[in-house]
């Protein structure tokens, strides 16, 4: 058996609102992590991140439910008694104290000595690179550099569990990237197990292990970021994962010598059977509807049976992004490369069955992804 | 004529010059990305142009007329505001309508031109709504739908897209170039995300410490950035830096990083001798197990997948970070330590580290 | 869990009990004393029980005080009305004079701005006593003693600071960004300050209004002083029934809840406007 770090068991969370009907802004939560892994929290706001970060951190009840850290139940278990070390998005950096004593405030109450708590505070600004500004006040220094020392405060103590509330929210994007980088080095040399909570999925895929989709309280998909890209387990988690997201549209299935997937005044999707695994036809069964996906880096520019007006060809540098009018929506296509097309011309485009994503139309759950049946 | 033009604008607050004499012009119908790190004072440069903030020094001509001592109502520019700044008091119509009462047309004429602009810009289900009653993505539009609506010659945009959902800004990305062209309107669209800027601009003006450091194309600026500053600001992630000296070698010019000597392309000669910043871009960095004629020795820090790349970070032999991107393949992740590092002579850019100028290759 | 939410609600629920009753008894009590004869008010111990009687409003409202000595004259319902006309008169001009002032003290930076604007404050450091002698005397030098435009005036002093720094502190509040926004669209600088400005400073002005309202209802001194028993309002009135022949607590009684009702009117009244969450949703934040 894996060595379970956290676990959480049928978690609830329902806010009771004087006069109006309650929010149950968790629904029945499962998730287990194992010990030393780094896990992201990913929705949108309201989708029940924050208050699973708060309940696991003791700042909100739960209403139902278990929640075991290290073998000890700690649900009802007052915050500080918990072991968790958390980061706060707001920073909540003490203001009378000066950046260093911020950081060193949790080592001097655990008694920890003076060289000790030292030498740790000057390795863990060195990581987030505010050496600089140890001595100055929160209220002098930029949001940034707030965010950062809120992150060594966080980081410098030993605890059962990290918890990292949208940790690199306001960080320079010049210093985003390295710093992931040498966050996530820490976060695995020293088996940290850490929870972050992110709208941001760039964030979630660069640094976690696995990331737990949520939507409407409810976990989506609890997965690797390969697992999410290449097997979403709904439409939602589809759409949500992956930038440009995922092109999706309402098709006409016909499963017989050909799998064909026809959009209303869009594209065809058309294979020989002979393609196609069993297994992957017989999922796909006799409906007569689906809806089908195609990641825009997995739309083939240039040939194939499908054409469309171009609305938009934008080159960022590294990466080229084109935008069609498909059936009253966009269609997006990303390569790395310059695409030599105007806007306002026609291009042809296809996708490989290896590519398509299928799901319920009605129920929205997973049918097949490529090759393989969901 | 430009339709716009800034002559040598000036504008401090307090001590602190925030613009220091910027000039700029953009043609008819053209959009202009003003892109900058926050503080470089793009928001204020659109402010003036708005005339709700007064230039020290300086003129502004809107095609052709000197409007540095206009009052906003009577320069006809409409402009979106960062945090939307929509009327709380008034539906969303009304303040759609805003910019057509002040112009006492009939209220026959303000419904149409209101109703189609909502409906270009798919709010006209919420026309009744008081702001408050409206979505992130509504209110961005609803003020979008405001700063159109009178057909302004001049239309400022100030960072629209900051505030709304990233889903929605990835959406708005590819739509609003069609839209803005609808419009013919001549737009000077300000944003501090790179992406944007390359993604809708016709040109980039990139604003840095009070001037304007480049203007240019988009994949010009990418390609060729006038000075350090403005490479750094191009890029996600940004690109490396590491300071070199070229050296004259029989083969060519050579530079030392982590130990090892490596070529550049004869065409940056010229530098031999000066003391440089050498950019590489994470994309043109590659990363392999074994060594190679032109490779350095580095040691693979973490591997952090994004969406269709892999990030590496690297720590080179004499401990400086770089970073390297590649398009994510099936094969097993990468494995932590020793690797080797090799850079596209082509692609790199040398900068003089004196005044943080890039040296242009020159054919021989 | 349970069991200790209930213990809370209980020791709550006597908290706040306490709490109103320290506040509301004596306000009690008064109304009971409105409705009882001077010698029920006097009698040891007090009692909750006993015959209402309307004598003492009738007493006002007819103007004639009758006492042990003889029946005395009193101008109880002129004072009220005096107090009515005084504040209403004084909210009104430190209001169409404040407001603008503040818009300017939040909006612009102009030279001494600051310190005029501290100054106006600082009117309301000095205690009443010390501006009064010099004031009288130029008061009579003027001929304002003893006019409703002197006292209005005066009270100036009180409603038109209060209304400032209230009032500007809300103009501040208002993201400049929305009057800009609004003028960008075409509208002068006047219309803006109409159609913006004041209606989304409305809570901070409905509740600086009423604050003024009810500091110049409870003013004492400067009518005491300024005024003769023709202008002045209720708070110098209410002395009327103190007699040669003994304190008139039925009539006194009587007197607050009568003097009490407007300013608690226009409180009730002007409540939905300070409620008024009305900047909500304006600008992303």
């Amino acid at each position: 058996m894996a060595d379970i770090a956290l676990s959480l068991t049928k978690v609830d969370k329902i806010y009771q609102r004087r006069g109006k009907p309650p929010v149950h802004a968790v629904k029945s939560l499962d998730m287990a992590v194992e010990r030393g892994e780094i896990i992201a929290l990913l929705g949108s706001s309201g989708c029940g991140k924050t208050s699973t970060l708060r309940m696991i951190a003791g700042f909100e009840a739960v209403s139902n439910g278990d929640i075991v850290l290290a073998d000890r139940r700690i649900d009802q278990l007052p915050p500080a008694r918990r072991g968790v070390a958390m980061a706060f998005e707001g920073y909540s950096l003490y203001p009378p104290l000066t950046v260093r004593d911020n950081i060193a405030f949790a080592l001097k109450s655990a008694r920890l000595s003076a060289k000790d708590v030292e030498k740790r505070v000057a390795e863990i600004s060195r990581l987030v690179e505010i050496e600089e500004i140890l001595d100055r006040y929160p209220s002098s220094i930029s949001g940034g550099q707030q965010q950062r020392a809120s992150l060594a405060r966080a980081l410098v103590r030993r605890a059962d569990l990290y918890l990292l509330d949208e940790p690199m929210g306001q960080l320079e994007p010049q210093l985003r990237a390295v710093l992931r980088g040498r966050l996530k080095s820490l976060l695995v040399e020293r088996r940290m197990t850490s929870i972050f909570v992110t709208h941001d999925q760039t964030e979630a895929n660069a640094l976690a292990d696995r990331i737990a989709v949520m939507e409407a309280g409810v976990l989506q998909q609890f997965a690797s970021q390969k697992e999410l890209r290449d097997r979403p387990a709904n439409l939602f988690v589809a759409t949500f994962v992956g930038e440009p997201p995922m092109n999706v549209f309402e098709a006409a299935v016909e499963n017989g010598e050909r799998l064909r997937f026809k959009v209303t005044a869009g594209p065809t999707f058309d294979f020989a059977s002979s393609e196609i695994p069993l297994p992957v036809r017989q999922a796909i069964g006799g409906r007569e509807r689906a809806v089908v996906g195609v990641r825009p880096h997995a739309i083939r520019l240039g040939g194939g049976l499908n054409e469309a007006r171009i609305v938009s060809n934008q080159w960022l540098g590294d990466q080229s992004h084109l935008a069609m009018d498909v059936a009253g929506k966009l269609l997006v296509a990303v390569s790395h490369k310059p695409i030599a097309a105007k806007a306002g011309e026609k291009i042809r485009y296809d996708a490989a069955a290896a590519d398509l994503h299928v799901f319920d139309a009605a129920t929205e759950a997973a049918v097949s992804h490529g090759l393989e049946t969901a | 004529m430009a339709a716009l033009e800034l002559r040598s604008v000036s504008k401090a607050f307090k001590a602190s010059k925030v613009l220091d004499s910027v000039s700029l012009a953009a043609e008819e119908g053209e959009i202009v990305c003003v892109f900058g790190p926050s503080g470089s004072g793009k928001t204020v440069l659109l402010r003036l142009i708005a005339g709700v903030e007064q230039a020290d020094e300086g003129s502004i001509m809107l095609e052709g007329r000197d409007v540095t001592d206009t009052a906003p109502e009577a320069r006809g520019v409409g402009m979106a505001f960062q945090n939307f700044a929509l009327f709380p008091h008034m539906s969303a119509f009304d303040n759609v309508a805003s910019a057509l009462t002040a112009r006492r047309a009939s209220p026959e004429a303000i419904r149409g031109k209101v109703e189609k602009i909502a409906r270009l810009l798919k709010i006209g289900h919420v026309l009744e709504h008081a702001p408050r009653e409206l979505s992130n993505g509504q209110k961005q539009r609803t003020a979008l739908a405001r700063a159109l609506v009178a057909d302004p010659k001049i239309l400022l945009l100030d960072d629209p897209l900051r505030n709304v959902d990233a889903k929605l800004r990835y959406e708005m990305r590819l739509e609003l170039p069609a839209l803005l062209r609808t419009s013919g309107s001549t737009v000077l669209y300000v944003t501090q995300d790179y992406k944007e800027a390359m993604a809708l601009g016709d040109r980039i003006a990139v604003l840095l410490d009070g001037g304007v450091a480049q203007v240019a194309k988009p994949a010009d600026i990418y390609r060729e950035p006038a000075t350090l500053g403005v490479a750094r600001l191009f890029g996600d992630p940004a690109i490396n830096l590491v300071p070199v000296q070229p050296l004259a070698s029989p083969s060519g010019p050579k530079i030392g990083i982590g130990g090892a000597s490596l070529s550049l392309p004869a065409s940056y000669a010229h530098a031999i001798g000066k003391r440089c910043m050498l950019g590489l871009r994470p994309e043109s960095l590659a990363v392999e197990a074994q060594p190679s004629q032109e490779s350095f020795d580095v040691d693979l820090v973490a591997a952090t997948p994004l969406n269709e790349k892999t990030l590496l970070l690297l720590r080179t032999a004499d401990g400086r970070e770089l970073l390297a991107s590649e398009p994510n393949a099936d094969e097993a992740p990468r494995r932590h330590g020793p690797a080797f590092a090799r850079f596209d002579a082509n692609a790199v850019l040398l900068f003089d580290a004196a005044n943080g100028r890039r040296i242009a290759p020159q054919s021989a | 869990m349970e069991s200790t939410s209930f213990i809370e609600r209980i020791l709550r629920g006597a908290a706040l009990s306490l709490i109103v009753i320290f506040f509301l008894f004596p306000i009690f009590w008064i109304l009971l004393m409105s409705f009882q004869t001077n010698e029920e008010i006097l009698r040891i111990p007090p009692s909750l029980f006993f015959t209402p009687t309307l004598s003492n409003y009738a007493a006002l409202i007819t103007g004639k005080l009758a006492t042990v000595s003889g029946t005395l004259d009193i101008a109880f319902m002129k004072n009220l009305w005096n107090s009515v006309l005084l504040s209403t008169a004084s909210v009104a001009i430190a209001l169409a004079l404040g407001v603008p002032a503040a818009y300017a003290f939040a909006r612009f930076k102009f030279r001494l701005g600051e310190d005029i604007a501290f100054t106006l404050l600082s009117f309301r450091f000095a205690p009443p006593l010390l501006v009064l002698l010099p004031l009288s005397l130029y008061f009579q030098a003027l001929g304002l003693t003893d006019t409703y435009v002197g006292l209005i005036w005066v009270y100036q002093l009180i409603a038109l600071p209060l209304i400032l720094w209230i009032v500007r502190g809300y103009f501040e509040d208002i993201s400049p960004d929305i009057e800009h926004a609004y003028r960008v669209a075409g509208h002068s600088w006047g219309r803006t300050f109409l159609r913006i400005a004041i209606p989304l400073a409305r809570p901070g002005i409905a509740a600086a209004g009423l604050l003024a309202f009810i500091f110049c209802w409870n003013n004492f001194v400067f009518a005491l002083i300024l005024a003769s028993a023709d202008k002045q309002p209720v708070t110098v009135g209410a002395l009327a029934f103190v007699t040669a022949s003994g304190i008139q607590y039925g009539q006194i009684a009587a007197a607050i809840v009568l003097s009490v009702t407007p300013t608690l009117a226009l409180a009730l009244y002007a409540q939905r406007y300070l409620v008024e969450g009305l900047s909500l949703g304006a600008v992303k934040g």
